[in-house]
């Protein structure tokens, strides 16, 4: 995709004698451009060539004219469905931050009715057959939006196991009855937070909000609800911090992951934003590994089934009750097992693969024998206790509730933009922006292309091109 | 219900504040026994067991403590026969499991899970068999499980302890049949009430695939079958397992 006009141009991905993979293309009338994928090939391309778990979207199919990333619906080509729904119920936003990846609308906004809401319900019902792991709300800043609660208590109703919100925060802290109301209706909160630091904090958000951040999460602690911590890296900017970031979600009770997000130069403020930010999977995965003591190295992390192996890596770690330092998975268990575990869901379910993953790992740490291995069958043994309490009984919500945590993961995700864009990646996307007439858009392909063109989105909505490239073959020079 | 079939029955119930044993509480309450319930610690659901069982024209007698503990089996009894003036019905329901695999349990396991499910049934029935000997009548129904039955994926400690209750039945109704004394046992698959709550559910997908009702059990229809084995109308099943599983 050509980061001018945003046509669609055939472009090479090559890796270098200095084992870097480069994206190069050339626009007809923007020239020559490239941009730096990965700063190890090697692991690029390790991880691209996973097979991932594909299961093609059941309903609303549309046919392909166009061609990806040109015929949203999805299209006929898509190959995975929806496992991580989005639904962006406000274009409204109380903060305008500097790498804001949409576009939102403060002068008479937009808020989703309930009716349409329902319907999306509807449609997510029927395209994964009645069950549904997640969904997230998102905005703008969805608190801002006065019918939130009977949202979020409506997915409940629907039996969606995990319904998260996103959040800046900045509501939450000064209304504590609605942190309360959150709390009651077992919401998740997927709260931005970028820094610890004032200057990064500032070229991020764009205001000082540290202090507001962590009262957020104190009052959230309090009232025990169910947190994510999202964090942009942005080379550069935090991305030296992202080890603390880890330790201080690890040891919040109530952060139940953290998802790390590179930074996408698309949307309001993303797309300006000074772009030797940029930074990839593989960095963050470094970082990762040194600045968090051991806790957590690159190999510890493995691709989400569910989506394009470059799109997700995720550990998971047993947490000790005790305060000791937490196990990755994969120090009990191979890659290939946790990665198997993994299949069915793009977040961790008492699934039939699980339970064989980690009766198999149980059995061979018993067999061992060692005291390493004794510690971390005595963390095992406390999630199953908790699970499956023997002195009363508790639903089954309550026992993946107690499963949780006792468990933790940190999640990295890299989005798209302009420069990036593969198509190979969003064909095979699990997040999308749900639409109520059953329309669903990759996220990725949303925040590039079409959030820009919703006139609920903006004041002034961008017209589509002409939208080059589709099926058209490329002209030999 | 068809007949009151437990009119003026003795009846004394360990583990009857929730899930099975509860759901027999009140089953054998409308019947028209007189049905007294043991609990190991939670109070407030002892509590919300009695109101049940008083809006249903009960007036139960409870009392807490492990089933383990022989004091306590000896002392529940005679403050029943005490009350009472003896016992018609023991139902040996008390239980406890742990989901955990061979790997994971250790020897305090063992013993909780086989103190609570063999040995407490042992303690109870020896405190209330010298009564029921000179009374010459008696039934003894010790609850077990599908899954020392059948092939079930139960943990090794809980089917094994549900095993020994098989053999505690078999042996015990053997011996004391010549008195009159019927020992039996009902062995439920997965109900909807317990362990039917809390797992994943793949775990009840799998079950109710198997089964050839294509369902959960009801506590209440298991309690409707242990009304009527431990009822006058049954005078002739001694030793017996009666599997209620739903046909697996």
């Amino acid at each position: 995709m050509c980061r001018a006009c945003r046509n669609a141009i055939a472009a090479d991905v090559v890796a270098t004698a200095t084992g870097e993979v480069w994206m190069r293309k050339r626009c007809d009338d923007h020239g020559a451009q490239e941009v730096r994928l990965s700063t190890s090939a090697a692991w690029y391309e390790e991880t691209r060539a996973m097979t991932q778990h594909r299961v093609a979207p059941r309903t609303g199919k549309r046919p392909v004219a166009l061609g990806c990333p040109f015929d949203c619906g999805p299209c006929e080509a898509h190959g995975q469905k929806v496992r991580l729904p989005v639904v962006t119920i406000t274009s409204a936003c109380n903060l305008d931050c500097p790498i804001c990846y949409v576009h939102n609308k403060n002068h008479d906004p937009y808020h989703m009715s309930p009716d349409d809401f329902g319907r999306i319900l509807g449609h997510l019902r029927d395209d994964h057959g009645g069950e549904l792991d997640i969904v997230n709300i998102t905005g703008g800043e969805p608190t801002l939006h006065p019918q939130l609660c009977e949202f979020i208590a409506a997915a409940k109703r629907e039996g969606i196991h995990r319904v998260t919100v996103c959040s800046n925060g900045v509501r939450l802290v000064k209304d504590e009855a609605l942190v309360a109301q959150l709390a009651a209706l077992d919401a998740r909160v997927a709260l931005s937070f970028d820094s610890f630091e004032a200057d990064a904090d500032v070229a991020l958000q764009g205001v000082h909000l540290v202090a507001t951040k962590l009262r957020c999460l104190d009052l959230l602690e309090q009232h025990g609800v169910s947190t994510t911590l999202i964090p942009v890296m942005t080379k550069g900017v935090n991305d030296h911090e992202v080890g603390r970031l880890i330790a201080y979600g690890l040891a919040k009770s109530n952060v139940r992951h953290l998802e790390i997000h590179t930074i996408t130069f698309t949307g309001q403020g993303g797309r300006t934003f000074d772009r030797s930010g940029r930074i990839s999977m593989i960095e963050v995965l470094e970082g990762i590994e040194a600045t968090t003591d051991g806790l957590l190295r690159v190999e510890d992390f493995v691709p989400s089934p569910c989506a394009h192996p470059l799109c997700y890596q995720i550990a998971y770690l047993l947490v000790d009750p005790d305060g000791g330092a937490p196990v990755p998975f994969t120090r009990f268990m191979s890659r290939d097992d946790l990665y198997r575990a993994l299949s069915d869901r793009l977040y961790m379910e008492p699934t039939p693969a699980l339970e064989a993953v980690m009766h198999e790992a149980i059995d061979r740490l018993w067999a061992e024998d060692d005291p390493a291995s004794a510690r971390t069958l005595r963390l095992l043994k406390g999630m199953l206790t908790a699970m499956f309490p023997s002195d009363r009984a508790i639903t089954r919500h309550e026992a993946m509730a107690a499963g949780e945590r006792a468990v933790k993961a940190v999640y990295v995700h890299s989005h798209m933009d302009e420069d990036t864009f593969d198509t190979e990646r969003a064909m095979d996307c699990c997040d999308s922006n749900c639409y109520a007439d059953g329309t669903t858009i990759p996220v990725c392909n949303s925040n590039v292309l079409y959030r820009d063109k919703e006139a609920r989105f903006n004041d002034a909505p961008a017209v589509w091109n002409e939208r080059r490239g589709g099926h058209r073959l490329r002209v030999l020079s | 219900m068809t007949a009151r079939r437990l009119e003026g029955k003795r009846c004394l119930i360990t583990g009857g504040t929730r899930g099975l044993g509860l759901a027999m509480a009140k089953a054998f309450t409308r019947h028209g026994a007189r049905v007294a319930i043991t609990y190991r610690r939670d109070r407030a659901d002892a509590d919300a067991a009695v109101a049940a069982l008083t809006a249903l024209g009960g007036e139960p007698l409870v009392y807490q403590g492990s089933v383990a503990d022989a004091a306590h089996a000896t002392a529940t009894v005679a403050a029943v026969n005490a009350a009472w003036g003896g016992i018609d019905v023991l139902v040996n329901n008390a239980g406890v499991t742990q989901v955990l695999p061979m790997a994971l349990i250790e020897e305090a396991d063992w013993d909780l899970v086989m103190d609570t499910n063999a040995k407490g049934a042992f303690l109870f029935a020896r405190a209330v068999l010298r009564g029921m000997i000179r009374a010459r009548a008696g039934h003894i129904l010790n609850i077990g499980t599908a899954g020392s039955e059948r092939v079930l994926e139960a943990p090794i400690h809980y089917a094994a302890a549900k095993a020994a209750l098989r053999g505690l039945t078999d042996a015990l109704a053997r011996e004391v049949g010549r008195y009159n004394i019927q020992v039996n046992l009902l062995a439920p698959g997965l109900l909807d009430v317990g362990m039917g709550q809390m797992l994943p559910k793949h775990r009840i997908g799998e079950y109710v695939e198997q089964a050839s009702l294509g369902r959960l059990g009801k506590a209440e229809e298991l309690a409707e079958i242990a009304a009527f084995l431990v009822s006058d109308e049954n005078r002739f099943m001694a030793a017996a397992k009666i599997v209620a599983d739903g046909g697996l």
